[in-house]
């Protein structure tokens, strides 16, 4: 579904490559967590998949990027709009200001990809409830908390069904709760087999519950890249800045003071740190 | 729902959906007619007799009457002493001491305030009985470049926005201890940590709202549909034209008076 070969890219004005010899490959339905310290060009690869790099960001740009059976460089982003979904950080900068309330600014996505009008209402009835927006379709997006108008970025971008889903930090202004509400709602998109996901994110918990693989970045490079359980322990992550979960910090504290024996696999999920701490040690 | 900027009072019965674009005409039409018409009586004729029903119609009557007012009893009342007053050399209908109220500045006021009512209240009918992004569909739609239909609605909408986000920076520069108040000279100099963050923040917020609009396909050549159905019907467009026709042919019948 993605398909990245060596891709390399510089924004305009600058030396520094902030994406460095990347390749890459992610099949049809995987939900891909990528984590990384600031400034290890986790948003230009977003930007990089969703076209806006280079087609809104020229730049120099070296090898190919593939997604969802379109060769980026040679498509335009109204183009790649249905295909590839894009949700970045700042959820008020995400809501147009075309459409009055929360319904026709979901629908703005789809009137301009063309759908028929009978078809628009259900699809956004559908998307507000997957997120919890249900109940208000005819406020004004402007009149929302930060955390629902993050939730309408999100819906607006799902309703338009793109076989990919790029999100760079969609819950930056969520509460656990709204997070959890958005993860799930991944999930279940990634479920149908229909939808990949490719997700910036900080808190590594909800990575871990949710994603099936992790790609952790550093300095413009891939650093690792695989399930979830390996990567998010692999000690040399935590030291260039990516950090641990709290149950991976605890259950290495645990190991540490002879607590629990050095050949128990480190925990990430709340599960596993239960599993962790309750199984009876051999010795 | 309410809209910034707009003064749509959200009255819509549904029963008789009219074309916006129809809307835009009668509009049209009465705006010229009150440029062009040459009685005064005409000018008050059109507003009793088109514009107050129409507003009836639409249950904003009352809405109408009183904003009108606020607007054009000023203008009239102005008109009517300053034009009735100092008139020079026309007839005196009505004298104190020195001062005379003409008969002929008198009319002249009456035939302005004629064509200012008409005016001011056709622009107001249409503006409280459309909304505006139904009107802007209506025109994207006749071929009106989608990026203009989207500064009009944007604006309405990012303006309060704005005044919101520099309230924001006012009220954290001065809990760092900016001075706004005091001479003019301070209150200058306090415009500057206001400004740069303003502007700067508001060239960011544009490239995010850019990416935005492309992930949502507004940049995607080829045929788009609309949420909203705004049905037409061969009377409307019949009407329309109607209404187009004789507006030229009042401007040439105006010109040729005129001319001759």
């Amino acid at each position: 579904m993605i398909s990245v070969h060596n891709l390399s890219y510089k924004y305009p004005g600058y030396s520094r490559l902030v994406l460095n010899d990347i390749s890459l490959e992610v099949q049809r339905g995987e939900f891909v967590g990528i984590v990384g310290p600031n400034g290890a060009g986790k948003s230009s690869l977003c930007y990089a998949l969703a076209g806006f790099i280079p087609h809104f960001y020229c730049g120099s740009l070296k090898g190919t990027v593939e997604v969802a059976g379109k060769i980026i460089a040679d498509t335009t982003l109204g183009e790649l709009a249905g295909s590839v979904g894009m949700v970045v950080q700042n959820p008020f900068n995400q809501i147009t200001g075309a459409r009055f309330t929360v319904l026709e600014e979901v629908a703005f996505g789809l009137e301009n990809l063309g759908i028929p009008r009978d078809q628009i209402v259900p699809r956004v009835e559908e998307t507000l409830a997957l997120v919890g927006l249900q109940g208000f379709e005819e406020r004004s997006p402007f009149a929302l908390s930060g955390g629902q108008q993050q939730r309408l970025a999100i819906a607006s971008v799902i309703a338009m069904r793109p076989d990919v889903l790029i999100l760079d930090e969609p819950t930056s202004q969520l509460d656990p709760v709204g997070t959890r509400d958005v993860f799930a709602a991944l999930h279940s998109l990634t479920q149908t087999g229909m939808t990949t996901v490719v997700l910036v994110e900080h808190k590594l918990e909800w990575i871990a519950s949710f994603a099936t693989r992790v790609i952790a970045m550093v300095d413009a490079k891939i650093l690792a890249d695989g399930n979830p359980l390996e990567v998010l322990v692999d000690p040399h992550i935590q030291e260039v800045g990516v950090g641990a979960t709290r149950y991976t910090q605890a259950a290495r504290l645990a190991q540490r003071r002879g607590l629990i024996p050095q050949d128990r696999a480190l925990p990430v999920t709340l599960k596993d740190t239960q599993r962790f701490f309750e199984e009876p040690s051999h010795d | 729902m309410t809209i910034p900027f707009s003064l749509y009072a959200g009255r819509e019965s549904g029963l008789h959906p009219v074309h916006p674009l129809t809307r835009l005409t009668i509009a049209g039409f009465v705006l010229i007619a009150a440029l062009l018409i040459p009685w005064t009586l005409g000018t008050y004729a059109l507003f009793a007799g088109l514009l107050l029903p129409l507003a009836a119609w639409r249950r904003v009557a009352g809405l109408l009457l009183r904003a009108v007012f606020r607007f054009v009893f000023p203008f009239a009342l102005s008109l009517f002493l300053i034009q009735g007053l100092f008139w020079t050399g026309g007839t005196p209908v009505v004298s104190l001491g020195p001062l005379s109220l003409k008969a002929e500045g008198l009319a002249f006021a009456a035939a302005m305030s004629g064509r200012i009512l008409l005016i001011v209240s056709s622009f107001l009918l249409l503006a409280m009985t459309t909304r505006p992004d139904a009107l802007m569909l209506a025109l994207v739609q006749k071929g009106l470049p989608d990026q203009i239909a989207y500064i009009v609605l944007t604006t309405m909408q990012i303006v309060p926005r704005f005044q919101a986000k520099a309230n924001t920076i006012l009220d954290a520069q001065r809990s760092r201890g900016l001075e706004t108040e005091g001479s003019l000279l301070r209150r200058i100099r306090g415009l500057l940590p206001l400004a740069i963050p303003l502007v700067l923040g508001s060239i960011v917020d544009i490239e995010e709202r850019a990416i935005a609009l492309e992930a949502r396909a507004f940049s995607r050549q080829g045929e788009k549909t609309s949420l909203v159905d705004l049905p037409d019907s061969t009377f409307q467009r019949a009407f329309r034209w109607m209404l187009l026709g004789l507006t030229v042919a009042l401007t040439v019948a105006r010109l040729v008076s005129v001319l001759r």
